[in-house]
């Protein structure tokens, strides 16, 4: 019996846990962490052309052939989103976000966040993967 | 002993373990089961692995030439809008356009209600009788077909424009029940659509709207 009981406030517990009041915001909220920096690293790369219509043409292409869902897309500021189900039984939802930018020495920066369920990804191993399909698809395109 | 196992067999019915005052251990620990293996498994969804969200499969090309035709044209302009019109002959609201990206995405909703799956519904629950449990299973109630088309030119060939589309189902569930569980409305599934068929069509369609043969890429 005891033990049963245990297991119910342990139910009540977890329950109740959602019920706690709203938590002060960490103070390093808006501040720009060494790993950040890390991280937009992974997430940037930049390619030798100035066309940078081209490359978000690209990006949209690439992001089909992975089977994404194109959801928004604004050429003048090369800005596109997309998501699809992934993960066990499609039970999970990925959401990128991509921003391509000439920058002043004639070059495309393109800059991808991914999230995965709301929690953003941060393995630079699923940014590789993403510009080896980009690069292809730009490659394709030429 | 033989008490306890009789309560760890899920034949009780929510009925008896209310009303029986022996065992109110019945009330506690089903509801507490589910909540618990709930909590476990939520932790396994995030075990998918992500980096294999960006990675081309063997089939991506495959769905590249069912989704994709080529069309001998100039003014990619025309292009879009003639798909837009063929997707509104098909009955599709188009909600996003951006002409400088070549892109556009339109939906439409249907009942998702299929004859067969309230059949099976019917089955469960007169089976379900047998065990004392009162099982509601949830059927397609709703869903929303989604297309996404990009055009896009051809290898430094501004004369020859490439049409991709895709079509995608999303369907909603109606609401349940499992024993003393309800089961909420509203669980999302979600497919993408590889029926050669529906593409074909498609493309027949714009080819006949735009006076042109449609080229397989």
């Amino acid at each position: 019996m005891n033990g049963r009981l245990a297991v119910f406030i342990a139910g009540v517990c977890l329950s109740l846990a959602a019920c706690a009041g709203p938590q002060k915001p960490p103070e390093d909220l808006l501040a720009l962490t060494d790993a950040q920096l890390k991280i937009r690293s992974f997430q940037t790369r930049t390619f030798d052309t100035q066309d940078s219509n081209n490359v978000l043409r690209a990006v949209i292409g690439s992001l089909q052939d992975l089977g994404f869902i194109i959801e928004r897309a604004n050429a003048p500021m090369g800005l596109v989103t997309a998501g699809k189900f992934a993960g066990q039984g499609y039970a999970g939802f990925v959401e990128v976000t991509v921003i391509v930018r000439s920058t002043e020495t004639k070059q495309s920066e393109v800059r991808v966040n991914a999230l995965f369920n709301t929690k953003p990804i941060e393995d630079p191993k699923v940014y590789q993967n993403f510009f080896t399909s980009l690069e292809r698809s730009l490659f394709v395109s030429r | 002993m033989r008490r306890k196992r009789s309560g760890i067999l899920p034949t009780t019915s929510p009925n008896s373990s209310r009303t029986g005052t022996g065992s109110p251990s019945g009330l506690l620990r089903w509801p507490v089961l589910p909540i618990v293996a709930g909590l476990l498994l939520s932790g396994c969804i995030q075990m998918a692995k992500p980096e294999t969200f960006f990675e081309l499969t063997p089939d991506s090309v495959k769905h590249k030439a069912l989704q994709s035709r080529m069309f001998e044209m100039t003014d990619e302009k025309e292009l879009l809008s003639a798909s837009a019109a063929v997707l509104q002959d098909l009955g599709f609201q188009v909600e996003e356009s951006e002409v400088d990206a070549g892109v556009l995405r339109a939906a439409k909703e249907r009942s998702a209600r299929s004859v067969w799956q309230e059949i099976a519904q019917g089955l469960v629950f007169v089976l379900g009788l047998f065990g004392q449990k009162a099982v509601i299973m949830p059927v397609d109630l709703h869903q929303q077909i989604g297309a996404t088309l990009v055009t896009r030119h051809a290898e430094n060939d501004t004369s020859r424009y490439t049409v991709r589309i895709l079509f995608h189902r999303k369907v909603w569930k109606g609401d349940g029940n499992d024993g003393n569980t309800y089961i909420p409305p509203g669980q999302q599934s979600m497919e993408i659509i590889y029926d050669a068929e529906i593409y074909r069509q498609f493309f027949a369609k714009l080819s006949k709207s735009l006076f042109l043969e449609a080229q397989q890429i």
